[in-house]
């Protein structure tokens, strides 16, 4: 073979050198050079975007205490390629955070090789996590978190609960994300958007966590505080005044609409359902009690209001024309008319408006509810009369929403002539609903609403919606819908009379005497629910002074028997103690702590 | 046969300088690209001899050292001792096999002491000097079959002890030797069928029986028509066979009980025609026909044969071919290969600097010191740097390549051209493989990759290639001499 040629093998042998050649540098120059994926994927592989989460917004008292605050954790999570391939304490390991030794192993093997994934579902408290960092394990991450704390341990419904975000909830909002919390009912649902703040993002080198390398994409924004307009002490009362109680308290400031205190008893501990090991265990002991101490029966309960429903019945008959304060009726233990009888205990007979409020006679608003019903000059038909009733009763905020700030609220319940016609087959009149008029039959109140009530009788005529945030930090002013008087159907000057009555029972004669406190004009009216179900639910209204109203109130505990025996001292307690700041019947406060009620239904 | 060689005065004068320049830059890039994939940023003491980059630069110099004795000896040596090496490289390799060592799932390791050596780097020295000196015996004729089959039995015996080290990737650099072969002057039809039949084996995965079966009966006519020139032949032979068959299936599928496949009716009508055909090709004195039939044949048997050679791969191999055809895309399979075209992907053109490819840093490429070296020159050097080293080692196959058709003798010139069959595919398979190009297979870059035994072997088994050249004289031969 000499020089002077290559030979024809020796020339393909060199081509197909080349085409090897060829293929390497092209392909070469495709993924280096043409396309743009790889640059990408690259920044992907070492640099990992790490959630910074905000703290949650805080809640105070309108005095500025704190209800629920921080508590800073810890999320622990592992990338098991970084882990020691020699293995390490896993007993103690698994003691810090809080699972068994089998489990955290098991979790380990389960867990990805080099992506990170979260070790426990709960976070784990500062002290165990500087015990994990003294431990010095490779693959091990911590990140900060923050869960609630209640100072007070009060207004577990009111405040609600906080909760891991669920699957449902991030296909409805794609700004959470799995792992966020997210407020579950009461405060913290409500005013969700003002609390959670904002996630940060930062760019973090995976292999220099602490460098300063790490970018910051997006700052986190902390959740702002709400000022609250509950009265902790006031609220703290409440709650250990109805111990042991089934019902529900609601107060109202009737000048600006804020709820002083709001308690739906049973309560529950809200630290018992901070995000942690032991939520779930409290969760569905607490979803399992029969007294369900996780319904909100403040502003959700249908109850019926019984007597102090009398108070609007005298006010749309003064407004429709058909009662002036001094027309008297009589009543002969009861109201009896045909077939129909309704009962009434032992009074003096016959009695005018301030003396049937205040010793609450059922005949005597049997007769006024017929005259508004059967009212001749205004309606052809009663059942005409019973939608004009209705209107009324709707611009008391009864039978619907209040639009308070509570995202659960219910809207209780006044019946339609529709429903009417449907139950009696159209054949129905004054008489057959005479028992709306003393607060029975199919009619259902929210406490809420209740106490809405107090505070429309207290203002003469208008409310303001109740509502349970007082400030917003940043914000200057609330939802307009705070600010706005809303007016009922009857004119303010009849509402004099009913206060008269109101006040003549606490103060005179009355049923609710109990309520007396000296020198505070308390008034008030009682209700008692009859029920099919057992004893009848105790509730009473009331506000106070009767001039410039600083506090209106409604009480319902269920089966408390009288109105004056469960409701009154209750009310008149928390009056006492919000308008005087001291209580001097600590004996009455322990008479109502240890009253005990039995409830056989709720078994 | 004895040859006379005619020195020169000094052995030295005679080097190739310029391959022995690209050596030199080779091995050098190769330190460097070492140095940076084991690089630690804050280590205490970087002249530590565990540093992989210092046992490296070791391992370079007794490489020189051998490389330089391996100049002064006679190249006739290497024709004598060449099947006492051969014998000692089988022996090795059994007792490798026997009471190696296992890495990474091979057993293919012999370990003195802190020094590990992988016996077949070495075995390919004695493989290639044995299978030159079989080709330059007296009666050698590479046409002749019975030569062929003592060539194939000298490479099947180390292939057979590799596969059962688990080391198959190391002993498929045989089939490199094919690039020799057809120097040599290997018949093509025995070249083409060979790598025909191997993009088969691949493409029958891809792909169902019956596309295939109609690719190949077109790919097969078509060629007819080009070799022949009778176009109408061809065409009316397709139309019959396609029409036929597809007038059976309709009828045959008038009968459910038969559920017979259009395949199988293909098939069957196919291979039916092949008599024809050889009748006709008989008769038409069309002699590359039988060749075309016979293969075709061939072909035909392959595809439904191909998963039962498959299941004779090991699992690993296995999953590596099916992550490259694309046929599983578990992220865990194809780790490697993704990790490293995103290294060097993200190279561009001019790549990230040298030390700061944050891929190599990170060990984000596993391997990235051995097998998947390439990723650091393509990360921190760029489009630029890859073509640069590819340059380097292309053109010192080339060389040798050019050192081969200088030789006087079979023996030089087969030694050559297998050293650089051996370098060729080791470049092929491993840039390949780090570019998505080629299934994975753990053979390490020549020159560039960590690893003495790697290293060493290379460099003597050029440094021999070397010595040929270097006592070759460069002039015509003056047979007046014999």
């Amino acid at each position: 073979m000499g020089r002077e040629g290559l030979s024809p093998r020796a020339f393909v042998a060199r081509v197909i050198v080349a085409i090897i050649f060829g293929a390497l540098a092209l392909r070469l120059g495709y993924i280096q050079l043409v396309d743009d994926r790889y640059n990408e994927l690259s920044d992907n592989n070492y640099l990992r975007n790490v959630v910074i989460y905000p703290p949650r917004g805080e809640i105070y008292d309108r005095n500025g205490e704190l209800l629920a605050q921080n508590r800073l954790c810890y999320d622990v999570s592992i990338v098991r390629k970084d882990m020691p391939k020699y293995g390490f304490d896993t007993t103690r390991v698994s003691e810090l955070v809080g699972m068994s030794r089998e489990a955290l192993i098991k979790k380990i093997r389960q867990s990805p090789y080099r992506r990170e994934s979260r070790l426990t579902r709960y976070p784990i408290s500062v002290e165990q996590k500087l015990l994990l960092d003294e431990m010095n394990i490779g693959g091990f991450y911590t990140s900060q978190r923050t869960v609630r704390q209640y100072p007070r341990k009060i207004g577990g419904n009111l405040l609600g609960s906080i909760n891991e975000v669920s699957k449902a909830q991030i296909e409805r909002d794609d700004s959470y994300s799995s792992g966020d919390y997210i407020g579950m009912e009461g405060l913290e649902l409500a005013y969700e958007s003002v609390l959670r703040g904002e996630k940060g993002i930062v760019l973090q080198d995976i292999y220099a966590p602490q460098a300063e390398r790490n970018t910051i994409l997006k700052m986190p924004v902390a959740g702002k505080s709400i000022v609250c307009t509950i009265d902790a002490e006031l609220q703290q009362l409440a709650e250990e005044l109805m111990q042991d109680k089934v019902g529900a308290v609601v107060a109202i400031e009737p000048s600006t609409g804020e709820i002083l205190t709001m308690v739906s008893a049973p309560t529950f501990n809200p630290d018992e359902l901070v995000i942690g090991r032991e939520r779930g265990n409290n969760y569905a002991r607490e979803i399992k009690n029969p007294r369900m101490p996780l319904w909100n029966r403040a502003v959700k309960s249908r109850y019926p209001p019984g007597s102090t429903f009398k108070v609007v019945t005298g006010l749309i008959g003064m407004q429709e024309g058909v009662l002036r304060p001094h027309y008297q009726y009589s009543c002969n233990k009861g109201y009896h008319l045909g077939g129909e009888h309704i009962g009434c205990h032992e009074h003096p007979s016959p009695l005018g408006l301030h003396y049937a409020i205040a010793t609450s006679c059922n005949a005597y608003f049997c007769y006024v509810f017929r005259n508004i019903l059967e009212n001749k000059r205004e309606y052809a038909i009663a059942k005409d009369g019973f939608e004009a009733w209705r209107d009324y009763v709707l611009s008391f905020g009864f039978g619907r929403k209040l639009d308070s700030d509570f995202l659960s609220e219910g809207a209780g319940y006044v019946p339609t002539r529709e429903f009417y016609d449907k139950r009696y087959r159209k054949s129905w009149n004054a008489l057959t609903l005479l028992s709306l008029s003393i607060g029975q039959g199919e009619l259902g109140c929210t406490p809420l609403q209740m106490a809405n009530l107090a505070a429309i009788v207290a203002n003469r005529g208008y409310y303001y919606i109740p509502h349970i945030v007082r400030e917003i930090e940043g914000q200057d002013s609330l939802d307009t819908r705070f600010y706005q008087k809303q007016f009922t159907k009857v004119d303010a000057k009849h509402f004099d009379a009913v206060v008269e009555g109101m006040w003549r029972g606490v103060n005179r004669d009355g049923t609710c005497q109990g309520a007396y406190l000296k020198g505070l004009d308390v008034c008030g009216k009682t209700g008692t629910a009859q029920n099919s179900k057992g004893k009848d639910h105790s509730t009473f209204i009331s506000f106070a002074p009767r001039n410039n109203p600083k506090i209106a109130i409604a009480v319902y505990v269920e089966h408390g028997g009288w109105g004056a025996e469960m409701a009154v001292p209750i009310a008149s307690l928390i009056e006492e103690k919000y308008l005087t700041d001291t209580i001097k019947r600590p004996h009455l406060v322990e008479y109502v702590k240890g009253h005990k009620i039995a409830y056989p239904m709720y078994k | 046969m004895e040859y006379r060689h005619e020195k020169k005065e000094s052995l030295f004068g005679n080097v190739d300088w310029v391959a022995l320049l690209l050596y030199l830059l080779l091995v050098s890039v190769g330190v460097a690209a070492v140095l940076s994939a084991s690089w630690v940023e804050d280590s205490e003491n970087i002249f530590a001899f565990s540093h992989n980059y210092i046992k490296q630069i070791v391992w370079l110099g007794i490489s020189l050292v051998v490389g330089t004795v391996l100049m002064l000896l006679d190249r006739s040596l290497w024709h004598k001792i060449a099947y006492f090496l051969y014998g000692t490289a089988i022996l090795a390799l059994v007792a490798t096999l026997l009471f190696g060592r296992t890495v990474n799932g091979a057993k293919a390791w012999f370990e003195f002491g802190p020094i590990r050596l992988q016996t077949m780097e070495f075995a390919k020295i004695a493989i290639a000097l044995a299978t030159a000196r079989l080709m330059s015996e007296y009666g050698f004729a590479i046409s002749s079959f019975r030569s062929l089959v003592k060539v194939a039995l000298l490479l099947l015996v180390p292939l057979a002890i590799t596969y059962l080290q688990n080391d198959t990737g190391s002993g498929l650099v045989l089939c490199s030797f094919i690039f020799m072969l057809y120097r040599e002057g290997l018949n093509r039809w025995l070249c083409i069928p060979i790598i025909f039949i191997a993009a088969l084996f691949l493409l029958s995965f891809l792909f169902s029986p019956t596309v295939l079966l109609v690719a190949l009966i077109l790919v097969f006519t078509i060629s007819e028509m080009f070799a022949n020139r009778n176009w109408r032949n061809s065409v009316i032979y397709l139309a019959a066979l396609f029409g036929g068959s597809t007038a059976i299936f309709l009828v045959l599928g008038t009968i459910p009980a038969l559920s017979i496949s259009y395949y199988s009716i293909l098939l069957a009508t196919t291979l039916l025609s092949m008599i024809g055909v050889c009748v006709y090709a008989y008769r038409a004195r069309l002699r590359n026909i039988y060749i075309m039939v016979l293969l075709f044949v061939v072909s035909v048997m392959i595809t439904p044969t191909s998963n039962a050679l498959f299941n004779v791969m090991k699992p690993h191999q296995q999953n590596r071919i099916k992550t490259f055809l694309g046929i599983t895309d578990d992220p865990s399979l194809n780790y490697n290969v993704r990790q490293s075209k995103i290294a060097i992907g993200s190279g561009g053109l001019f790549g990230k600097g040298y030390l700061q490819g944050s891929h190599i840093r990170y060990g984000l490429v596993p391997e990235k010191h051995t097998d998947f070296i390439f990723c650091t020159i393509g990360e921190e050097f760029g489009f630029v740097g890859s073509i640069l080293v590819l340059t380097l080692i292309i053109a010192l196959i080339l060389r040798l390549m050019h050192m081969g058709d200088n030789q006087r003798e079979a023996f030089g010139r087969v030694y050559c051209y297998i050293v650089a069959s051996i370098l060729l595919f080791h470049t092929l398979i491993n840039v390949g493989m780090t570019i998505g190009l080629i299934p994975v297979m753990g053979i390490p870059l020549p020159f560039i990759s960590y690893g003495g035994s790697s290293l060493l072997a290379f460099s003597i088994m050029v440094f021999i290639a070397f010595a040929f050249d270097a006592q070759t004289t460069r002039e015509l031969p003056t047979y007046s001499k014999f």
